[in-house]
């Protein structure tokens, strides 16, 4: 095992606190990959940098597709939800959801991201078919968020949903507990 | 010195995610970077066969999968004994950003945690920081894997300082105490 190629005696880069109840072994492996990669320092690859964000910027036209397709997989999610409320679906539905909720941040859809995660906060709150209208107000907002191709994230009408709907889930989280 | 000494034609890494899209933008960046050498994994299954294959020399991992998450993996490519690499640097890229989520990844073992959304400038810091800042390996009965004490501000990469996740003093004796 690659462990035991570690040196065993105490060096400086090696040593051991409390030996006498829960030893902590600390050690510093041998930096392979700044010898495989070499060069680097303080500041980034500013030219790096620029390539690759024009390799992003080259891309932007398929993020709405992209984003598209995630709001489909989550209203497959929602249907089998409504299908079969079980734990299963619910837990697909919440994975779709975050998801969601990470890519829509990343493709350039920030309220439909934050609706996704006050989705998964629902989900993660509470279980069970009464989540079904608060869970299709969320998937119906996204939606529209999406369709409408709302990137700015201070369209004051979806920041008003969005506000709404984190109100909504407040309630119900609140009343379970 | 900036970072363009390196030579990232040597790298290779393994994106896993089970997001199609997320894979094809993280590798395009990846690629732009000058990384020839890009693995791509859509579960944790693969994955796991992948390390063993092509020894990656850094992973950027998805959290939430269907089947085995991201977590899991970290826990095997750290303690299994068919690990070809307990050491490999592993960023973990999610849509979490709470607290406690920054703990979970880290008591897993990761190296470094790259809330979504991704950028450019996100990606090329939390590689520079597996690169130029490698923290120390710790071994306690309960726990293998990077240092997970809080390094100071000055060196710290972990979470964007925008969420209330970047500051989290979790210190290896204390946790060995636990």
């Amino acid at each position: 095992m690659y462990l035991s190629t570690m040196p065993k005696r105490r060096t400086p880069e090696r040593e051991e606190i409390m030996p006498d109840k829960r030893p902590i072994e600390i050690f510093m492996p041998p930096n392979v990959l700044k010898a495989k990669l070499g060069g680097g320092g303080a500041g980034l690859d500013m030219a790096a940098i620029k390539r690759a964000e024009q390799a992003v910027e080259d891309l932007k036209s398929e993020f709405t597709g992209w984003v598209n397709a995630d709001v489909q997989k989550l209203g497959q999610c929602r249907d089998g939800f409504a299908k079969n409320p079980n734990a299963d679906a619910q837990g697909d539905l919440y994975r779709a959801g975050h998801d969601l909720k990470g890519q829509a941040l990343t493709f350039g859809y920030p309220l439909a991201a934050r609706v996704a995660s006050s989705l998964c906060r629902l989900l993660d709150g509470k279980q069970g078919a009464s989540l079904l209208t608060l869970i299709d107000a969320h998937v119906d907002a996204i939606r529209v968020i999406v369709h409408k191709n709302i990137k700015d994230s201070t369209n004051a009408v979806a920041v008003t949903l969005a506000a709404e709907l984190e109100g909504r889930v407040t309630e119900m989280l609140a009343a379970v507990n | 010195m900036g970072m363009g000494g390196y030579h990232f034609d040597r790298l290779k890494v393994m994106v896993v995610d089970d997001n199609p899209h997320m894979r094809k933008l993280v590798s395009k960046i990846l690629e732009a970077f000058g990384v020839n050498h890009i693995f791509e994994a859509s579960d944790v299954q693969r994955a796991w066969t992948m390390m063993r294959e092509l020894n990656p020399d850094v992973i950027l991992l998805d959290w939430m999968m269907e089947g085995m998450t991201g977590l899991d993996f970290v826990k095997m490519a750290r303690t299994s004994s068919a690990s070809t690499n307990p050491f490999v640097p592993i960023i973990m890229l999610t849509g979490y950003t709470q607290i406690e989520h920054v703990r979970a990844a880290r008591d897993a073992g990761v190296n470094e945690f790259l809330a979504k959304p991704v950028s450019v400038k996100a990606v090329m810091s939390r590689l520079a920081a597996v690169i130029e800042h490698p923290r120390p390996y710790v071994r306690t009965k309960a726990y293998f894997g990077p240092c997970r004490r809080r390094r100071g501000h000055d060196e710290y990469r972990g979470p964007e300082r925008r969420n209330e996740a970047a500051n989290v003093p979790v210190d290896d004796a204390e946790a060995a105490h636990a």
